[in-house]
């Protein structure tokens, strides 16, 4: 069992192409206190690496990834 | 001093090239969304137009260009321009490219920024990324 992850806000990037979740999760992520936890749902098949590298570049973590109904899912905590 | 304007070693500087315009619609959005991308991830983002270039950035082509896709529907031009200067990439253009084409800077979208030659060199040798179209 995975523990559960507690989400402060929810951003729904369903049926947008590259780079639109990017855009909206920088935005987003920005709305966040540090220490917060932005959960983004995409259905871009391209979301999963692009979510890792978006992490690595901006120092934001990454907690989860993971796939649900053929959705991509991210756990992503704001770090600065 | 350079164009660039950050002096933080952790933002990355990526310079762009675009040198294709009306011409080759199917080239001239690709630079604009991974531009967009680079600004997302808290990059320092510039687009340098050259050569056909400045097509992409004089003003009405924004509307007239029209990305084409497969089984119709293509999206224009202005679109991936608009999201790229929203994330604060910078659009820069060189005055020869512009008398190739008889432009002026008041043709020229809201924006667009002149540098020379030497300016975009200096810019080159600064960045983490050169990539060019």
């Amino acid at each position: 069992m995975m523990d559960v992850i507690k989400e402060d806000q929810v951003l729904d990037c369903s049926g947008m192409l590259c780079p639109m979740p990017v855009v909206k999760t920088s935005k987003a992520i920005k709305t966040l206190e540090v220490g917060q936890v932005l959960k983004m749902i995409a259905t871009d098949p391209g979301a999963p690496p692009d979510m890792e590298a978006w992490s690595r570049q901006t120092g934001n973590e990454l907690l989860r990834s993971m796939q649900d109904e053929g959705k991509f899912v991210f756990y992503i905590r704001r770090v600065k | 001093m350079s164009i660039w304007k950050t002096n933080d070693p952790d933002v990355k500087k990526i310079l762009y090239v675009q040198t294709h315009g009306e011409a080759d619609p199917e080239r001239t959005a690709t630079p604009f969304f991974l531009a967009t991308a680079a600004a997302a991830m808290d990059n320092e983002v510039a687009i340098y137009f050259t050569m056909n270039g400045p097509q992409c950035v004089a003003k009405g082509n924004g509307e007239k260009i029209v990305i084409p896709r497969k089984g119709g529907n293509g999206r224009e031009l202005k679109f991936f321009i608009d999201q790229a200067v929203e994330m604060g990439v910078r659009l820069l253009v060189c005055q020869p490219s512009l008398d190739l084409h008889g432009y002026t800077m008041d043709d020229m979208i809201e924006g667009v920024e002149m540098i020379g030659g030497a300016a975009f060199n200096d810019m080159a040798c600064d960045a983490d990324a050169v990539i060019g179209f």
